[in-house]
Parts: C-alpha cells; structure tokens; sequence
C-alpha cells in the first residue's frame, strides 16, 4: 500500500482530485430528498398494503419527488446538477482501476459509479411508480404485464440498494471520506487525504 | 506525465469485460430472486429448483471469476503505463544531462532532440522557426561536441545507453548446471 501511494503522489495530478479538508457538497434539497426516498421506498417495499390508498400516495410523493430531483439536476447546486455528473461508462472503469490499483482519488461531488447507481435509481424508481400507477387504472386493471414489471423494477431497487450500500461502505473506507456522513450533514470531509 | 489516473476507455477489454459482468451480475440477481421467491412460495426444494439454483451458482462463479481477471487486468493496465512513462522520463533525462556534459547551447539541444527523435533538417527548421542553414551549423556543433560523425551515431550514443544497464547486468557468465 505504501509502496503504491509513494509511486502515485510522484507525478502532479489534476486540481479536482486533491481534495483535503471540508467541502460542502450536498445541498439541503439532496439530502432531504435522499432520505425522504429511503423511507417512502422503505415504507412501500416493506411495510405498507399493496392494496391500500396510502401505498398509492406514497408512490406519488416518490414518483413526485424523482420529478423534482430531475428539475434540480438541472437549476439546482453545483453538485446536485447532471452536468456535475454526467454519465461516464470510462470515468467508471478508470475509478475501477483507482480501487485495482490503491490509488486514492476521492471525488468532490459524485463519483462516476455513484453517478451511475443514481440514473440507475432514479430510472427504476420511475418504473415503478409508472407502473404501479398504471395498476390502478381502469385500462390496466387485471393487466398481468404492469404487475409483473412492477414487481421486477421493485426487486431491482432493492438489490440496486444493496449495491449502493455496500459502495458507500466500500468508498468510505477506502478513500477516508465518510460518506453517509456526508449526506446528513451536506459536508464531505476528507481525513488524512492522500499520503 | 499525467499518468496517475489514466482513463480507461469503455472500447477496450477492459471495458468490455466490466460490461459483460454488469450484464451477468443483472442477470444473475434476477435468477437469484425468482430462486428465492420460489422456495418462498412452494417451502421447500424440488430438483427443478436446485437445477436453478444450481446453473445460478455457476454464473456467479463466473462472474467473480471475471472480476478477479478484470482486476488483474486493470492492474497490469496501470503498471505498464507506468513503466512506459518512467521510461519516458527516464530517457528525456537521460538526454538532458548527456547534452550538458556535451556542454550544448539551449538551442543546439533543441535541434539535437528534434534529430534524435527524426526530424530532418527541414522539419526542425519549421518547428523552430529558424531558417535550415541556422539548423545545419547548430547540427554540426552537435556532431562536433558529442564527437559523432552524423545523425546514426548521435541517435546509437543513446540506443546503446538504453542497452548497457539490463544487458549488461544479464551478461554474466552462465554457471554451468544451475
């Protein structure tokens, strides 16, 4: 590991990438609407009667707050927007190869594979109000396909969760930034930095 | 010398094996479900399910299988490009100090870097913006104070630089029967 980081710290690197100390990062809208989505998916996926009224509104609220991060990805903060984190197949696999290769490169705002599990979630989140909506209708109703793909999208979420959890835990760690942190608070906090 | 975060392209076998585990692992979380849902709702095994079950260990087998080689694979990826700038760097230095102790002016190094690396005359002239006549005594300066008698000798003084550390190491005597 040191021998590593001795070789990485030889060469200048870019400005972005030499994050040291406190960064405020998410704005309030973010972290509000992060955790807001984790406990009306919660609710939903877990608790809630498919049947009843209150499953439907809490599928609105998501479908509605999803519509609301998607007009923030484009006026809201710098970090919040899509601009900031565009969809990047290669900047992905070259944070790939930073994790193959123990080099530290903590990102500002989201990194490429973070980047990537939010259009992931957001899309699937989508799908299942959509659907779910369309359960409700009479056209639908009765209609096995809306159900099916409802029922698909949701596990899809469920391990897309997963994934994103054990990543935030994984990062965490590795690059030394608390990151669950770091959406409660809105500020990234980068200890010890690159040695 | 940016070379501490080379990006990595998604049109290389890096990046095509990382889309075909992505497709895998997509895959395999849907067989993984429909498994589990199934041993939910009938409450026990039956052979059908085990034969799923089954064929879903063996995809995940090869997806860590997959991830183990694109790790290695990223891995030596970054190594060589390491290695190739280090050499980079390392004959860029190497000409530098053997042109000072050839004592030669900023410009005749300039026209020196150029030849070696094998501009002719002509395109040295017009990437220096200095007139050919200018780039032909600068040349002859060169030739004079590294004591070569043109352009091939002047690019094998560093060829054979290149040559003498890990050939001359391992020419040592072979020890009969080891």
């Amino acid at each position: 590991m040191a021998h590593q980081d001795t070789l990485h710290t030889d060469f200048p690197e870019p400005k972005a990438e030499q994050a040291q100390g406190a960064h405020r990062v998410w704005d309030p809208f973010v972290r509000i609407f992060h955790w807001s989505i984790v406990g009306l998916f919660g609710a939903n996926a877990l608790f809630t009667s498919p049947k009843h009224d209150l499953h439907h509104y809490i599928g609105y609220t998501v479908a509605g707050l999803v519509a609301a991060r998607v007009l923030w990805g484009v006026i809201g903060t710098r970090h919040a927007r899509f601009s900031d984190f565009p969809p990047s197949p290669s900047g992905a696999l070259t944070q790939l190869s930073d994790m193959a290769n123990g080099r530290r490169h903590a990102h500002i705002g989201h990194s490429p594979l973070g980047a990537l599990m939010i259009y992931n979630l957001l899309a699937t989140l989508l799908v299942i109000a959509g659907s779910g909506w369309l359960m409700t209708t009479d056209a639908y109703w009765g209609v096995a396909w809306p159900k099916e793909v409802h029922e698909a999208a949701v596990n899809w979420a469920e391990i897309s969760v997963a994934a994103h959890v054990a990543a935030v835990v994984f990062e965490s760690r590795r690059l030394r930034v608390n990151l669950a942190r770091a959406m409660i608070t809105g500020k990234k906090v980068f200890t010890g930095g690159r040695r | 010398m940016a070379m501490a975060s080379e990006r990595v392209s998604l049109w290389t076998r890096e990046g095509a094996l990382a889309a075909l585990i992505l497709f895998q692992a997509i895959c395999a979380s849907f067989f993984l479900v429909d498994v589990l849902e199934d041993i939910r709702d009938t409450g026990h095994f039956s052979v059908l399910l085990n034969v799923e079950l089954f064929a879903n260990l063996g995809l995940m087998g090869a997806i860590v299988v997959e991830a183990r080689v694109l790790w290695a694979m990223l891995r030596r990826q970054a190594m060589s490009d390491r290695a190739l700038s280090a050499a980079q760097g390392a004959m860029a230095e190497l000409m530098e100090s053997q042109f000072r102790s050839w004592g030669l002016t900023t410009s005749e190094a300039d026209v020196a870097s150029f030849t070696i690396k094998g501009f002719s005359i002509a395109e040295t002239a017009e990437l220096r913006g200095s007139s050919e006549a200018t780039v032909k005594s600068h040349l002859n300066a060169v030739y004079r104070k590294a004591g070569v008698s043109g352009r091939a000798q002047l690019v094998s003084v560093f060829v054979e630089e290149l040559f003498e550390g890990p050939i001359g190491r391992g020419a040592k005597p072979q020890q009969p029967g080891v």
